[in-house]
């Protein structure tokens, strides 16, 4: 692997192969298809954070409430608009990241410490929004009154609905979808500006790259995923609650990026994995789950700042 | 031809390796058996948030249905078979909820489910165990509409509805206290709802509402709520906050002396608040949904026996009950239709009432054909500040009412259930 940050071919086969065939041999190992497509959710809104925190280089605490404006605008669409699947995963998607792109705009200036704080305080405001606003969001209750529907593309039916595996195909289609123009963007000359951006701010400034549109952009288009992720997550637990806008959801998120490795593209995705799947088994051992999660947080910042990708690198460079 | 020696065929580092996998293989084998484990035992799967807000109720209802399956495995199991009952931690999250929910009934392939006390939880996982045709008992859960314009032909509730809670105390408060009264509402779903039917009683009682302190859920200083209820002169301030919440407003009412000037009173109180309470703050009138003591119940005395046993000496609480009652309603229905067929079960269970071993209060107590609720008592009093046969002996118990007395008909609650063909 070098320094570019590029995914060895071998790494990226094998990663897709686990995904592809993970219906098959989750069950083998004690685990379930619905925590397969939980992964994929949760490590496409950890990914979506990264690309701001570990490619441009800005800390947003506040993710959750774009992820959240997704899933509600994803179950409020298929409960109002239509019964369709594709076009109520569009609306959530529009509705965060347009909400995104307009309050990014106010923050592009802020950085470090002040950005994380109005980001949190953006959350905070959606988080209570949906808390508070019963006739529309069900309130404390959470919306419910909607679920997947099964797509119809032509000729084919194929019912996400009741088959599990099947929407785990479609949750990794979506998902491939999604980091492929991911990778697209970040490959880009734009993604290049924004690792300027992320390595010396100033010197990139002095080059005539405009920083302040270029985060704006990248917020925005963060924004954009991350949404698209909540609304998978809304059709995948036919559900939407306000803790989806939670700070403490855009802490976790946080915590899977950092633990995978935030200078990595796929980094987030492990960190996700080992997150999710560590709640999963280690809840149903003990109530304190958390501490565990916590002591490998600790243990990953204090002996692999680069994540748990980093010691991999750092082994295949010795 | 030379023999080769062992140490030549197999290195050293395959001997490592070999250890290596082996000793990951047992760290790995609780992981790969549970998935592999035979289908003999029966399983109950239950999902409680163990960790957050409500943890303490809803360790005890882990506890009462615990009681449950090892007096089922004592007397011979369920059906033939043994019970086993895994329980999954909610952590107060719907999510989390879910996919505990999809993980019990994909990989542990669970015949029942119950849980959980967060409401919103509770419809959550009453969605998965609908699209899984499996018979779900909602055990903490009060929000109306899970028996309401949610119900589900699979879903059957043993707490109360806000509206139940309501009815049983507003005549009773009206008598008592008189017709102006101030509400302390937890801002969220479950207190706006409560607050609405105790409104819709006031109104009809003919009584006047002198204002509402909407509470966001986990204040600690309710002063500035306070004073202003005191301020409005009512006859009775009603305390609609529950957990924490309750524990704090009732400790700064006693500091402020407002209870000298103005009584006290609420609907849902619970053993577990009144334990948190120093004893100048166990005041009031409440209703408890369930009171370990009561007079001449029998099977009562081998249950309060058996959770102290378990409890650290303590009595049980009406969390106990409600995760116990749980198990057992599926047990006896089980028993009666020899089956674990869903559907079969769901229909047993409506009108299903319950025997006196297991109901453990005076009245009949029935799950309601039309909107599968629990008519379960009503316990009124006061609280105590001292216990009085036992040091949580916090509440007097003085009328108890019949859950079909208080409950709205099947018609207002807007249930209208869709059997599978």
């Amino acid at each position: 692997m070098k320094e570019s940050g590029r995914t060895h071919p071998a790494v990226l086969v094998a990663i897709w192969v686990l995904l592809l065939l993970a219906p098959y041999w989750l069950g083998l190992v004690g685990g379930y298809t619905a925590l397969g497509a939980r992964v994929l959710v949760l490590g496409l809104a950890a990914m979506s954070l990264n690309f701001l925190l570990g490619f441009t280089g800005v800390l947003s605490f506040g993710h959750a409430a774009w992820f959240g404006l997704g899933a509600y605008g994803t179950g409020l669409a298929l409960k109002w608009v239509a019964a369709s699947t594709p076009l109520a995963l569009l609306l959530g998607t529009l509705l965060g990241g347009a909400l995104g792109a307009v309050l990014g705009a106010m923050l592009v200036r802020r950085r470090g410490i002040y950005f994380a704080m109005v980001t949190i305080a953006y959350g905070q405001v959606f988080y209570y929004i949906a808390y508070r606003w019963n006739a529309l969001t069900g309130g404390d209750d959470g919306l419910r009154g909607f679920s997947r529907q099964p797509l119809e593309i032509g000729p084919w039916h194929i019912d996400i609905a009741a088959n599990g595996v099947a929407f785990y195909y479609f949750v990794l289609a979506c998902f491939a979808a999604a980091v492929a123009l991911m990778a697209l963007l970040l490959r880009s000359p734009f993604g290049h500006s924004l690792l300027a951006i992320r390595e010396n701010e100033r010197r990139a400034r002095f080059l005539g790259i405009p920083v302040e549109f270029h985060i704006w952009i990248a917020f925005a288009l963060s924004c954009v995923f991350i949404s698209f992720a909540g609304g998978l997550y809304a059709l995948l637990n036919n559900f939407a609650d306000p803790n989806n806008l939670h700070y403490s959801l855009s802490g976790d998120l946080v915590i899977m990026a950092v633990l995978g490795g935030m200078r990595r593209f796929w980094g987030p995705l492990l960190g996700a994995a080992v997150f999710v799947v560590l709640q999963d088994y280690v809840s149903s051992l003990t109530t304190n789950w958390m501490s565990f999660i916590g002591l490998l947080f600790v243990a990953v910042v204090l002996f692999f700042p680069r994540g748990l990708l980093g010691i991999a690198r750092r082994r295949s460079l010795a | 031809m030379e023999v080769p020696r062992i140490g030549a065929v197999i290195g050293r580092r395959a001997v490592i390796r070999t250890v290596a996998t082996a000793g990951l293989a047992q760290l790995a084998a609780p992981f790969i058996l549970r998935g592999a484990r035979g289908d003999t035992p029966l399983r109950i799967g239950m999902i409680d948030p163990l960790t957050g807000a409500y943890a303490a109720p809803a360790r005890n209802e882990v506890m009462g249905a615990e009681l449950a399956v090892s007096r089922l495995n004592a007397a011979g199991g369920m059906l033939g078979r043994p019970v086993e009952l895994l329980v999954e931690d909610s952590a107060n999250d719907v999510g989390t909820g879910v996919q505990k929910a999809r993980k019990l009934v994909e990989r542990d392939h669970v015949d029942f489910l119950i849980g959980d006390v967060n409401s919103a939880v509770a419809q959550a996982i009453a969605q998965v165990a609908m699209e899984n045709k499996i018979l779900h008992i909602v055990s903490g859960g009060h929000t109306d509409t899970i028996t309401g314009k949610d119900c589900k032909w699979n879903v059957y509730r043993v707490c109360n509805t806000t509206r139940m809670e309501s009815n049983a105390v507003s005549d009773i408060l009206f008598k008592k206290y008189g017709k102006k009264w101030h509400f302390i509402t937890p801002d969220y779903t479950f207190g706006h709802t409560l607050q609405a039917a105790l409104e819709a009683n006031l109104k009809r009682l003919g009584g006047i509402e002198t204002g509402a302190e909407l509470t966001p859920l986990g204040t600690t200083d309710f002063s500035a709520y306070l004073i202003k209820a005191r301020a409005a002169n009512p006859d009775v301030i009603i305390l609609l906050v529950q957990g924490q919440d309750m524990v704090n407003c009732l400790k700064q009412i006693v500091q402020f002396g407002i209870d000298k000037e103005v009584p006290i009173a609420g609907t849902q109180q619970e053993l577990e608040s009144l334990e948190g309470l120093p004893s100048e703050a166990r005041i009031g009138s409440w209703m408890f949904e369930w009171y370990w003591n009561q007079p001449n119940v029998p099977h009562l005395a081998e249950f309060i026996a058996d959770i102290r046993k378990v409890n650290k000496g303590r009595v049980p609480t009406a969390r106990h009950w409600f995760g116990f009652a749980s198990v057992m309603t599926m047990a006896l229905v089980a028993a009666q239709e020899k089956t674990t067929d869903a559907v079969k079960l769901a229909h047993a269970l409506s009108d299903f009432e319950l025997p006196p071993e297991v109901k453990l209060q005076p009245n009949k107590v029935y799950y309601r054909a039309g909107d599968h609720q629990l008519m379960l008592s009503a316990f009124i009093g006061e609280a105590r500040a001292h216990g009085k046969d036992d040091p949580d002996d916090l509440f007097a118990v003085q009328q108890v009412v019949a859950g079909d007395a208080v409950a709205p008909p099947v018609a207002d609650t807007g249930c209208v259930l869709h059997w599978p063909a």
